[in-house]
């Protein structure tokens, strides 16, 4: 029974195929750089090495199918994205922000505290924000004018 | 049985023949190194000196990677098994007592870690193929194999390459490594039977019976 002798050329001209399959490009550059800081991490005496490895796992998976790297990080801006939305839809900012929109003027306000009678001038601003962070703090478009008195002088 | 067959790849390395001979091999693709110098390098790494084991590392990682990712058709699993290999055989180093060259050495470590992990993960089978290089396209062999002579011809490299690692996969370990030490890396009958500590009648049967099954599984992409 020789295996050579029987019709297996086809056969072997397929497994020449598995030849042609390469790792990424590069990857050897940082094969012994990575056995070399395994074998460092290891003398260490840190179990450190071994608990990332899932990390190298999921960036070795990065080099094999670049589309992985591509969905994470399209997962990774879906996720910022969607906790944006959620903050600006969560009911506590909602009243704020929805009072702060209703009036351009009023989104560079800076909040004062030290002018009583300001309070009425913008009252309809206040009224408008019904249970807002804003409703403890008086709102201020514009600084308040104030009188100057020069003496003396030209 | 099968204990039994990765218990005779575990025993002691094989001769210093055998590993001159295995440095033949046509995936030796990197310039063979001097027997003196690759002993200075081993005398170094054994007394800690990691930039000497780093030039055994880079001398050596890509056929001891291919034998791997060849066994395991994954190649995250390939990785960390090759790292493995040289980690360990970094930590055994003094246990090496150079009978046989370093290559052949770290190689019986590889290959066990291999068995020993393809048997522990024998539920999960999940392929992670690397990519064909671009000759691959342009090998008369396989040429061949898609031309209007195979009888699915529209199938193409890529879904080739899927089929033939599912049918490698279907292999028990020790046929998938007669394969791929024979058919894929190109060592002869006897380098086999050196490396797997049995007798080259049981190499050719294995062979015989590896590829009488991969044909069958593989009958549609064959002519």
């Amino acid at each position: 029974m020789n295996p050579d002798s029987e019709n297996f050329d086809s056969l072997r001209q397929l497994l020449s195929l598995k030849r042609h399959e390469i790792p990424p490009p590069g990857y050897f550059d940082r094969f012994s750089r990575e056995v070399t800081a395994r074998i460092k991490a290891g003398e260490r005496g840190g179990e450190i090495g071994a608990s990332y490895s899932w990390l190298r796992r999921l960036l070795g998976m990065f080099d094999v199918k670049p589309i992985f790297a591509g969905a994470f990080g399209t997962a990774v801006c879906a996720f910022i994205v969607s906790g944006i939305i959620s903050s600006e839809q969560s009911p506590v900012m909602g009243g704020a922000v929805s009072a702060v929109s209703g009036n351009p003027s009023v989104a560079a306000i800076p909040v004062s505290m030290t002018s009583p009678g300001l309070d009425q001038q913008f009252s309809t601003t206040s009224n408008s924000v019904a249970g807002s962070l804003f409703d403890h703090f008086p709102l201020q478009t514009e600084p308040a004018s104030q009188q100057v008195l020069f003496s003396g002088g030209n | 049985m099968r204990e039994a067959e990765a218990a005779m790849i575990m025993t002691e390395p094989i001769s210093g023949k055998a590993g001159d001979a295995l440095k033949r091999t046509p995936q030796g693709v990197q310039p063979e190194p001097a027997p003196i110098e690759e002993a200075e390098l081993v005398k170094r790494a054994r007394k800690g000196d990691l930039a000497a084991y780093d030039q055994l590392v880079q001398r050596y990682q890509e056929r001891i990677y291919a034998t791997v990712y060849h066994m395991t058709s994954n190649h995250e699993d390939a990785n960390d098994l090759a790292q493995e290999a040289f980690i360990k055989g970094f930590q055994a180093l003094k246990s090496f007592k150079g009978g046989s060259s370093f290559y052949t050495w770290v190689y019986r470590i590889a290959v066990n870690k291999t068995i020993n992990f393809l048997k522990q993960r024998k539920n999960r089978s999940q392929m992670s193929l690397n990519d064909l290089d671009f000759n691959a396209e342009h090998d008369p062999d396989l040429i061949a194999l898609i031309s209007d002579k195979t009888p699915r011809r529209e199938a193409g490299l890529a879904e080739l390459q899927d089929k033939l690692n599912e049918g490698m996969q279907k292999l028990s370990e020790p046929h998938r490594l007669v394969v791929t030490l024979h058919d894929v890396q190109g060592l002869s009958h006897e380098e086999i039977a050196k490396i797997m500590g049995c007798n080259i009648g049981t190499v050719r049967s294995r062979l015989f019976y590896a590829r009488q099954q991969l044909q069958g599984f593989l009958a549609d992409y064959l002519k």
